[in-house]
């Protein structure tokens, strides 16, 4: 436990500047009001007014009550109802519950008998009830410059489709993302067999069509996809992969990965994690082994270990890596064959995935902790497609193009020149959720329908179908790309909803199909649909064909944002304002490099640095990251939107302006530093341990030896209150621990906070001046050297303490005690003093320097919780450990006649994560789940010291490193 | 003599102590809002309906036992009677509209808390509380009045001491209910069969 841990460089330097931020309680001009432009951004941004209709009489405003006039028969006011339905990403389905207030979807939770989900969520499920109510969203079908409608769409339609029908499609095409669907897969096949000799291309900016080619090269014909058993697993091998973080099946992973950690906790073999990486990830964060590698030597690494492995000539050694390093992989796979899982990312080549393949099967994982199933149902990406149409564009071949989706005019790389081509195509038809960079070039732009919205249906990576059932009525009329695809292919204008049971129908069998059906909208998925995995064919020489790398210049990377991914949630304003898991950075995408190449370059945190990619310029600001590849920088995609709307326009550098379809993963560039630099919005930076132990950890030999050693950490004095101290002995007593040992990071319960509670967006500038309002943060520790440090996550809430010191100093009793041993804040009293928020140790409390809820558009008001207030300027706020789901299933058990029991209560974080870190429950009932954890002798309190007694406690995180390798 | 000083001082002591006074009853809710009685859009008589008639109050406001609010009743549950009674009145004809044209009917709110109160009826009607206790006699009212002032310290009064309040749930609706001669028997008898805890901390309201 003499680990040094940093927040920052600049902490670890103990800069002057930080030293001087740091001593404030709020930064610089926190209580100024914000000026000029950012005013008025601050107003444009989402919020809700609470004003009154007008104060006629002092006596009281006339409130008017509207009931229904036909009450619809399920509907009861005040009750929210919960439906089933499907998020569809990618080729990756999100079973989901969404709960609805007269129908109204308010808030997204995991489908717990979905196995994508299986009851937890992700930042982009629990980010997509705002992109509902999103007030730009694209509102009419526009017809050029003019607004017209869909049935004059439907007839223009009819009429190209006489000229297409005539000559089989020849100067049609068709533009889609990937996706995985009965139905749309059906009507494809429709639309092929009636415009046989149209053009197809499926295009995904973030495509993970090199693992496909890896079973594509040796299969010839059909591509199967593989589903990572990461629970099976006892030693994983991540190479530039980051299977924990910035991947479609991140829920279903990170849940995998979080029973292998706990595993040591009952005293079953723990997992063990190798990461080898260019820049930091959330699996890099979380590995017992990291190696920072430029990417373009991972399929040397691959070939090492194949030589290691399975004997034969091949490469031994990898530049600038320890033989012993190696040799310790190696040997832990071989040690743990059928247990082992090797995962390389989908920016790595073709043949790095078939080595990684071959490698597995040796191994006899393949089976056990990765799958193959074959991807019926579903478009694969292939960016090939989009160069050839492109091409055919440009050549005049194209008189018809359909785009269902996507934004390829904003995410196709640079050197296509994407939107001088579709300015040549007569006929440009769109389907676009808002009226982006590409709806604007086309002919006829048709609203896109939000998955909350439509009927699709869905093919989860392990072929489970399942439904997507609209909860409310189209907002804006939009269309849903299966009804879109559905006038392509039958020529008929059809409803989603008769699309989706026309193909379902042969699915469920015409007899009893209502009853089944039924039965699958109610439970989200059709029972027993997964699909058996399939023997891959292998390529056993995979490895002797791997190609070494080039080392010349800097590598660059192009990543997918973690939550703006490629770009298409840049109008979300909740994730714009959350943290990036790594850099902790807001509102921006700054260029990453490693303090190396930055010293080498001259540059710091914020400056410009100029990268050039094949004579394509972009200057951008940059971050220094601790623990990147020398090197290497890594530019992350979806920001630099010009037609977003009034959150995501230009928000942060354009990285596709350098991205080129020869190199779309990783290139080479060259850095030069420009002039000026860029104000950056971190998180981070707003507090200091002081170096206080509020991180703990041990190894597993040292768990193994004394299981308590995290509470042996600090020695406590004599604790004693200075006054009587109110003892909580009835009633529910409510506690939570948070285990450090499985949580990734991945922010999943900062969203599903601020969706449960209303909480506000403040903006880029607000949230340099430390006025984020996120309830809960999660925490970035830095150890060790800043070249290569290991980095540790701590999700930080109120901490309920019993003796809470923000109490003690309210001169208004705004924040107090109630009997079930929650810290309250009593908003209409609240006079905004702030003095609980300057003698809270842990820095959980928010204040609310504006009213930032004032001038929300009427629209995004639909997705507040109607059980939360919304706080206006002037009050305090923070963790009520969601009080309003508390007193809702009390209510609900004492209505019931049965008592409550444990899990009737979770809250938003804990229901969300996906790692199930998060236990929460009543300290008093002896079966409870919070009670085991806290009787787990990892368990501490933060600062416990200050005899705050805290009701949120952490279990300390174990790590599990290589014995071969246990000094390093 | 110089009456100055006692002047001032009287001045000084009566006229905050008036202002105190005048704020403490003229602001606070029992003189703001018990009495409120505005004229509805349509002049339904609660006294003809839940009096006369003896409709239970849960016919209309249907959702009571079951959810935080007790429903304003949709145009429809007027018209399952009206379609056949009274389908000519001059009285009826907004509802009459209501229902052809589908625009709903806008009532006026007579009982009203702060947004920042979470008041739920179905915890009060399965802990025994009748409808009168808060909204007087509904039964014998033309146009209804808030009886009570609905202030915080009014709610405190019976959640820091609810048995005297609390009847069987049987009860709930009927408006003529008294307190049987051994009320504290019966008040026994309830807290054993249904034991009530209601809260008295911030958090059992505000959230």
């Amino acid at each position: 436990m003499n680990e040094t841990y940093w927040r920052s460089l600049g902490e670890l330097e103990d800069s002057p500047s930080f030293r001087a931020n740091l001593e404030r309680e709020f930064p610089e001009g926190a209580s100024e009001l914000p000026e000029g432009v950012s005013r008025r951004e601050m107003l444009m941004l989402l919020g809700a007014s609470l004003s009154l209709a007008g104060l006629a009489s002092c006596r009281r405003p006339v409130e008017k009550i509207v009931p229904y006039v036909t009450a619809p028969e399920e509907i009861v006011p005040g009750v929210p109802l919960r439906y089933a339905t499907t998020m569809p990403f990618g080729r990756s389905a999100y079973g989901l519950v969404v709960e609805s207030h007269e129908g109204r979807p308010t808030k997204i939770e995991g489908n717990e008998l979905h196995p994508t989900t299986s009851g937890r969520s992700n930042v982009r499920m629990q980010g997509a009830i705002l992109g509902l109510y999103d007030p730009d969203r694209a509102q009419h079908v526009r017809h050029g410059d003019k607004d017209a409608t869909w049935a004059e769409f439907v007839a223009a339609w009819a009429e190209l489709e006489k000229k297409h029908l005539e000559d089989g499609g020849a100067s049609l095409a068709l533009l889609s993302p990937s996706f995985a669907s009965p139905t749309r897969a059906r009507l494809l096949q429709e639309f092929k067999g009636r415009f046989p000799k149209a053009r197809i291309a499926i295009y995904e900016p973030v495509s993970d069509e090199n693992v496909l080619a890896a079973t594509a090269l040796v299969d010839a014909g059909t591509s199967s996809h593989p589903v990572l058993h990461v629970e099976n697993a006892s030693v994983i091998v991540a190479l530039d992969a980051d299977i924990l973080g910035n991947d479609p099946e991140d829920v279903r992973q990170i849940a995998g990965f979080a029973v292998g950690r706990r595993a040591a906790i009952d005293g079953k073999p723990m997992n063990r994690l190798w990461a080898v990486e260019a820049a930091y990830s959330l699996t890099g964060a979380m590995a017992d082994h990291r190696l920072r590698l430029q990417s373009r030597q991972i399929p040397a690494v691959v070939a090492a270990l194949a030589t290691r492995v399975l004997g034969g000539a091949g490469g031994v050694d990898v530049p600038g890596v320890e033989a012993k390093w190696l040799d310790a992989v190696a040997k832990d796979l071989k040690d743990n064959r059928g247990r082992g899982l090797i995962v390389a990312g989908p920016g790595q080549p073709d043949a790095v995935h078939a080595a990684v393949l071959a490698l597995n099967a040796a191994l006899g994982n393949v089976g056990t902790t990765v799958t193959y199933h074959e991807s019926a149902n579903a478009a694969l990406p292939r960016r090939a497609s989009l160069n050839d149409l492109v091409s055919a564009m440009n050549a005049g071949t194209v008189t018809t193009l359909v785009i269902l989706g996507g934004n390829p005019v904003y995410d196709a790389s640079a050197d296509l020149e994407f939107a001088a081509a579709m300015k040549k195509v007569a006929n440009a038809i769109v389907l676009a959720t808002h009226v982006d960079e590409t709806a604007k070039l086309a002919g006829w732009s048709i609203p896109s329908a939000h998955f909350l919205e439509s009927w699709d249906d869905a093919a989860a990576v392990d072929g489970t179908l399942s439904v997507v059932q609209p909860l409310i009525v189209p907002l804006f009329g939009g269309k849903g790309a299966t009804e879109l695809l559905g006038l392509l292919a039958t020529g008929k204008d059809q409803s989603g909803h008769d699309l989706v049971r026309q193909t379902w129908k042969p699915i469920l069998g015409e007899a009893a199909f209502e009853k089944r059906w039924n039965r699958v909208l109610h439970d989200g998925l059709l029972a027993g649909s997964a699909t058996a995995p399939v023997t891959p064919n292998i390529d056993r020489q995979a490895s002797s064909k791997l190609a070494a790398g080039t080392a010349n210049g800097i590598e660059v990377h192009f990543r997918p944002s973690p939550y703006l991914h490629d770009g298409r949630f840049a109008n979300d304003g909740w994730l714009q304002e959350l943290p990036d898991p790594v850099t902790k950075l807001t509102w921006d995408n700054p260029a990453l490099l490693s303090p190396a190449t930055a010293k080498s370059l001259g540059v710091a945190d914020e400056d410009l640095v100029t990268v050039t990619v094949r004579g394509v310029s972009l200057t951008l600001p940059v971050t220094v990251m601790p623990g990147q590849a020398d090197g290497t920088v890594m530019l992350t995609l979806g920001y630099g939107r010009k037609d977003a709307g009034r959150v995501g326009s230009a928000v942060g550098a354009d990285a596709y302006a350098v991205r080129c379809s020869a190199a779309p993963d990783v290139d080479t560039a060259t850095l030069v530093k420009a002039a000026g630099s860029v104000k950056l919005s971190p998180t981070q930076e707003h507090g200091s341990m002081e170096g206080r132990p509020l991180i703990r950890e041990g190894s597993l030999e040292e768990y193994k030896h004394d299981p308590a050693f995290a509470q042996e950490a600090v020695e406590l004095p004599k604790l004693e209150s200075m006054w009587n101290e109110k003892t909580y002995d009835t009633g529910h007593q409510w506690a939570m621990t948070i285990d450090l040992n499985s949580c990734v990071g991945c922010n999943a319960c900062v969203v599903a906070c601020q969706s449960e509670n209303n909480i506000p967006v403040v903006g880029k500038e607000q949230v340099r001046r430390g006025r984020e309002m996120h309830w809960v943060r999660v925490d970035r520790y830095f150890e060790g050297a800043p070249e290569q440090p290991r980095m540790i996550f701590q999700p930080v809430p109120c901490m309920q303490c019993e003796n809470a010191p923000c109490e003690q100093v309210c001169p208004v009793a705004a924040t107090v005690h109630d009997d079930e041993g929650l810290n309250v804040m009593v908003y209409n009293r609240c006079i905004g003093t702030r003095y609980c928020s300057n003698n809270c140790p842990y820095k959980v409390r928010r204040f609310n320097f504006f009213n930032y809820t004032k001038d929300t558009p009427e629209l995004l008001k639909l997705v507040q919780n109607p059980d939360v207030t919304v706080r206006s300027r002037g009050v305090m706020e923070k963790c009520t450990y969601c009080t309003q789901r508390i007193n809702a299933a009390k209510l609900d058990a004492r209505l019931a006649g049965r008592p409550l029991v444990d899990g009737d209560v979770k809250t938003a974080c804990q229901q969300a994560c996906p790692a199930s870190a998060i236990a929460f429950g009543d300290l008093r009932d002896p079966s409870s789940n919070v009670v085991k954890t806290k009787a787990d002798p990892r368990n501490y309190a933060l600062l416990a010291e200050l005899n705050s007694k805290p009701r949120t406690t952490y279990l300390a995180k174990v790590r599990n490193p290589h014995p071969d390798l246990a000094v390093s | 003599l110089n009456k100055l000083p006692l002047f001032a001082a009287v001045i000084g002591l009566v006229v905050p102590a008036a202002a105190i006074a005048g704020i403490w009853y003229y602001g606070s809710p029992k003189f703001t809002d018990v009495g409120y009685r505005p004229i509805q859009p349509v002049p339904y008589s609660h006294k003809l309906h839940a009096g006369e008639l003896g409709l239970d109050c849960r016919y209309c406001h249907a959702s009571v036992e079951i959810s935080s609010v007790a429903n304003i009743p949709p145009t429809q549950a007027c018209m399952n009677c009206h379609r056949l009674v009274k389908r000519d009145s001059e009285k009826l004809a907004l509802i009459r509209d209501s229902a052809a044209t589908g625009s709903p009917m806008r009532w006026i709110r007579v009982h009203k808390l702060p947004d920042y109160a979470y008041f739920t009826h179905r915890a009060h009607v399965a802990a025994g509380i009748g409808c009168v206790t808060c909204h007087g006699r509904i039964d014998t009212m033309e146009v209804v009045t808030q009886m009570q002032p609905l202030s915080m310290s009014w709610c405190l009064d019976c959640h820091r001491n609810p048995a005297p309040f609390r009847r069987p749930v049987s009860e709930v609706t009927n408006m003529k209910w008294t307190a049987p001669k051994d009320a504290a028997a019966l008040s026994a008898k309830l807290a054993a069969q249904n034991p009530v805890n209601p809260p008295v901390f911030c958090s059992g309201c505000h959230r």
